[in-house]
């Protein structure tokens, strides 16, 4: 907050000095009250990326690298062309703030808000994806709270819509236990003809401005302002800043939006978000370079005595504005009075391009549109942690623990148990397309009815990995993001992500931020996967105990399957199938599972990409599916190799003999072999007879591979060639702990 | 000869087009429309389908406000003249409000929703929904809701009138709490009036007629779309 004098009056503004008379400048007067707030939303973090927009520079290049990027960042979603006439629209949002204070309606708003971002794209929202990080479950009420409706609100409402929210990914961890994180993500579907038909600005001159669907309320107000500061206990005032959600409303805007969009009339689509009708106006009109003239009277309010300063920074849910053909404008109406839905017509654009909003015959906001949409940016210093280099050379302790209690401990872990307590409160099979679902595969898989063609997604990061090295730790995210849709048989088309950091002015975590950028957009070049869009979530921060979350770049891969006979599944299918390894084990223990449940150990050496080698496994892989060769497949992830080999023992009641001698480096130990969570690693199933070919087709990919094992036909997992000993795993013990562990700590 | 029906696609309804892709595309014989609730006319259909979603945001309570629209006045029509007027989830909360079906469907006993596969025992295979499967056959089948749990004051009538036509049951057809998933009374999954037009039950079929979307490949959904077929036919012959 800076205070300022305005007009003679000292005022609160959510600007700095700088900015403020920086919209002086922009205007050549004194700004008044409602422009000053609609400034300070635009500029806001959350609506302007000004902190993150210069680095985030280096990603903007999609469009005119890749023929297949339709839509790249800075749009409303990312669309790519999947062939066929098809393009997917995708997109990941952070909602952290507002769940952090309001679990439920924070949730649930949030994935309101992603299903619009894809719905103004003039495509059908078709799944949804979450990414959640809380607080330890285990003996934590407060953890326990924010988890159990954090997943109510998605739940309510993404099942209420009938999309499908078809995977996800959750993780515990301290640091953020008074700031959770919720992402969301939404991929729709369409043509490209529908895509094409409105884009997210208004272009022409003449056309009307509508506004469509929930009425406009004084909640909310401020809410993007409000996403752009540290929580503390004073945000518990800030819970009016969270809106309400209502998905029955959104299921028909979807409806609604998407008929009116096929009458062809509809030039532009904008969804009313953060910042309200300030931000969808302005944007609309700046980036279509034109300019418009609103009359605020003419929007439906939901109470009485609303003024131009509320009606135009409301942030209440379910609203869309439509910008029409003047001769579709009946049509377009009668689609809105089919489905029952409020609607006012609010202006209409001109070639000024300056945005008037009249209150009745007053002029109360006049500002080029340009100015609000196009907002300063700050050069904000970046600085590495001084804690980072002891962390770094912590080594594992000796454990009085057998390496089988262990293992038994690790599948028990919050990290690495089972979620279906979460997804089976998700509708993930409405809407007929998921093929892959929940707790079936690495990644959900979605089929495209009426061709032979699939789509495959995955989302997440190991925020561990990347509180050690940002750098590595979000190109490791990426390898393991990317591995989970390969592991399905997928191709990677695109990548977006939802970056998200703690207080951008701190240096130390403005490194953070920046080491992941860069991690992310060097990976992604070296593997011609473009990233199609972004979104920055600042200032989560723990502000009892003074600490920003471990840095969390989530990211989230499409990719495409052709054939229905391409798609690989994760659990085990024949005992006497061989089972090999791929890609190298090196001892990276630094922010593994492992360390941190049983030494609580949060450092050591964390794991390292090697670009080349990721490569060579992934087209080594490809070649295998080209052939039919692969049965099953999993990536390695958290918990290291033999919680891979026992999540893919699950299903069938098999069991696997591993043979592990001259199967690993002889330097390294028998824990940091069964341990280490080295990323780019798959653990395949193949036929017996294939032996020799897959080997030489390894040499030839230059892939490591080795053969590990065979698949038995008892529920045990034996392990010989150890350094200390001999190890027998019950199966049905380790998915009873796996299954268990949620359950246990929830319903109480 | 194709039979024609009308899926009626109510504000909040969202197996929709699930269905309509499954009667239209994969099952045989069957001539479908999307319908939406206040412009459908009952005479130009063999019969109705009121399909899952959230109807009216199952605001108040579930089912209830669908209940009253003019499509169930059509609907009744329908029903008195014995044609087969059908519920799947949320069209099964709808038909007991409308008490066009015995009995009311509360709140899981979990209290939370649950999307899972379970398995399903035919108990009565009279019925406009069960007519082309055999008693005790046990059917693979999703369910998607957060208010299942069947219950009725009229147990013993519905009982010996036949009217109990599916119950959830494990692999092998055995009754246990364990294969009930929501705690309905006596695994009730599924009920119908007594001239068996008019039948509804919790789970989808319409995501149980292809194979591919089936954990064991079954098509077990695609027996419930011709049984209607069928009822129709040996209505008009």
């Amino acid at each position: 907050m800076t205070r300022v004098n305005l007009n003679g009056e000292e005022v609160d503004v959510e600007l700095t000095k700088w900015e403020f008379e920086k919209v002086k400048e922009l205007l050549g007067r004194e700004p008044n009250l409602t422009e000053i707030g609609m400034a300070s939303v635009m500029w806001s973090e959350h609506c302007s990326y000004k902190s993150s927009r210069p680095k985030l520079k280096m990603f903007e290049d999609a469009e005119a690298n890749y023929d297949y990027v339709l839509a790249g960042p800075g749009q409303d979603a990312g669309v790519i062309d999947i062939g066929d006439g098809y393009c997917l629209a995708f997109r990941i949002e952070s909602h952290n703030h507002p769940s952090a204070i309001e679990p439920y309606h924070g949730a649930a708003t949030g994935i309101g808000g992603i299903i619009r971002d894809i719905l103004c794209m003039g495509v059908r929202p078709i799944a949804l994806l979450d990414p959640l990080r809380f607080g330890s479950l285990k003996d934590n009420p407060h953890s326990q709270w924010l988890f159990k409706y954090v997943v109510k609100g998605i739940a309510d409402y993404g099942n209420c819509t009938g999309i499908p929210t078809i995977g996800g990914e959750v993780e515990f961890d301290e640091s953020f236990e008074s700031n959770c994180l919720v992402n969301v993500a939404c991929i729709g579907l369409g043509s490209i003809e529908d895509f094409k038909h409105a884009p997210s600005r208004a272009y022409n001159p003449g056309d009307y401005v509508i506004l469509m669907g929930g009425s406009t309320g004084r909640d909310g107000i401020h809410g993007v302002t409000f996403a752009s500061r540290t929580l503390t206990e004073m945000s518990e005032a800030d819970r009016p800043a969270v809106q309400i959600g209502d998905p029955f409303t959104k299921k028909l805007i979807i409806e609604a939006t998407l008929e009116a969009v096929k009458t062809g009339y509809v030039r532009g689509l904008k969804d009313l978000g953060g910042g309200g009708l300030t931000c969808a106006t302005s944007e609309l009109t700046g980036d279509g370079n034109t300019g418009a003239k609103v009359d605020l009277r003419k929007v439906f309010t939901r109470e009485p005595g609303m003024n131009s300063y509320e009606i135009m920074l409301s942030e209440s849910q379910e609203r869309m504005t439509f910008i029409v053909k003047p001769e579709g404008l009946e049509t377009v109406l009668d689609v809105f009075r089919k489905f029952e839905m409020n609607f006012a017509v609010i202006g209409r654009t001109d070639d000024s391009k300056i945005l008037k909003v009249f209150d009745e015959k007053n002029l109360v906001v006049n500002i080029p549109s340009k100015a609000l949409s196009e907002s300063p940016t700050f050069k904000r210093e970046e600085k590495k942690p001084d804690y980072l280099d002891d962390l770094l050379t912590q080594k594992t302790p000796k454990s009085s623990l057998g390496l089988d209690e262990i293992i038994y401990r690790l599948v028990a872990s919050e990290n690495i148990c089972s979620k279906e307590w979460v997804y089976r409160q998700y509708d993930h099979e409405v809407g007929i397309r998921s093929v892959v679902k929940c707790g079936e595969g690495d990644s959900g898989v979605l089929r495209i009815i009426g061709t032979n063609k699939f789509i495959a997604a995955s989302v997440g990061v190991n925020s561990k990995h990347c509180f050690l090295d940002p750098y590595e730790g979000a190109k490791g995210g990426l390898v393991e993001i990317c591995g989970n849709i390969i592991a399905n048989g997928a191709k990677p088309m695109a990548m977006v992500n939802c970056c998200n950091f703690g207080n951008p002015e701190i240096p130390e975590s403005f490194w953070y931020f920046s080491q992941a950028v860069e991690g992310m957009n060097n990976f992604c070049r070296e593997m011609r996967i473009p990233i199609v869009g972004g979104n920055v979530s600042f200032y989560n921060e723990d502000d009892v105990k003074k600490t920003a979350i471990k840095a969390t770049p989530i990211i989230m891969i499409v990719g495409v399957i052709e054939g229905e006979d391409k798609i690989i599944t994760l659990p085990f299918k024949k005992a006497g199938n061989d089972l090999f390894l791929i890609g190298e084990t090196k001892a990276e223990l630094g922010g593994s599972e492992y360390h941190s449940l049983i030494y609580n150990l949060q450092g050591g050496i964390p794991p390292k990409v090697n670009d080349k080698k990721a490569k060579a496994t992934w087209d080594f892989l490809f070649d295998l599916y080209e052939n039919d060769l692969v049965k099953a497949n999993h990536d390695v992830n958290k918990g290291g190799f033999i919680i891979t080999i026992a999540e893919m023992c699950f299903n069938n009641n098999l069991g696997a003999e591993l043979k592990l001698k001259g199967c690993y480096d002889e330097n390294l130990r028998d824990d940091e072999f069964l341990f280490s969570e080295s990323v780019g690693r798959f653990i395949i199933e193949t036929d017996p007879k294939d032996y020799k070919i897959i080997i030489k087709k390894a040499e030839k990919f230059g892939a490591d591979i080795k053969k590990i094992g065979v698949l038995i036909p008892k529920p045990e997992i034996n392990i010989k060639g150890l350094k200390l000993k001999e190890l027998n795993l019950n199966i049905k013990q380790l998915k009873n702990l796996y299954d268990s562990t949620i359950p246990n700590l929830m319903e109480i | 000869m194709t039979v024609k029906l009308a899926v009626i696609q109510f504000a909040g309804s969202n197996c929709d087009l699930d269905t309509i892709h499954v009667l239209n595309n994969v099952v045989d014989g069957i001539e479908a429309d999307l319908v939406w609730h206040n412009l459908f006319k009952e005479s130009k259909y063999d019969g109705v389908i009121l399909p899952g979603g959230f109807a009216f945001g199952d605001y108040l309570r579930a089912g209830i406000i669908a209940a009253h629209s003019p499509a169930i006045d059509e609907a009744r029509v329908m029903l008195d003249d014995g044609r087969p007027v059908i519920g799947f989830c949320n069209g099964f909360q709808i038909l007991t409000e409308a008490q066009f079906l015995p009995g009311a469907l509360l709140r899981n006993d979990s209290l939370k929703f649950i999307c899972k596969w379970v398995n399903l025992k035919v108990e009565n295979n009279t019925t406009a929904l069960s007519n082309k499967m055999n008693i005790r056959d046990v059917l693979a089948i999703p369910i998607a809701h957060a208010e299942g749990r069947y219950y009725t004051d009229n147990l013993k009538e519905l009982e010996e009138n036949n009217q109990i036509v599916f119950r959830y049951s494990t692999e092998n057809g055995e009754l246990t709490k364990e294969a009930n998933p929501n705690g309905s009374l006596e695994n009730i999954a599924g009920v119908c009036n007594l001239e068996q037009n008019c039948v509804g039950f919790m789970p989808h079929p319409e995501r149980a007629s292809e194979a591919i979307l089936s954990p064991k490949r079954t098509t077990h959904g695609i027996l419930f779309f011709n049984s209607i077929v069928e009822f129709i036919k040996r209505r008009i012959s």
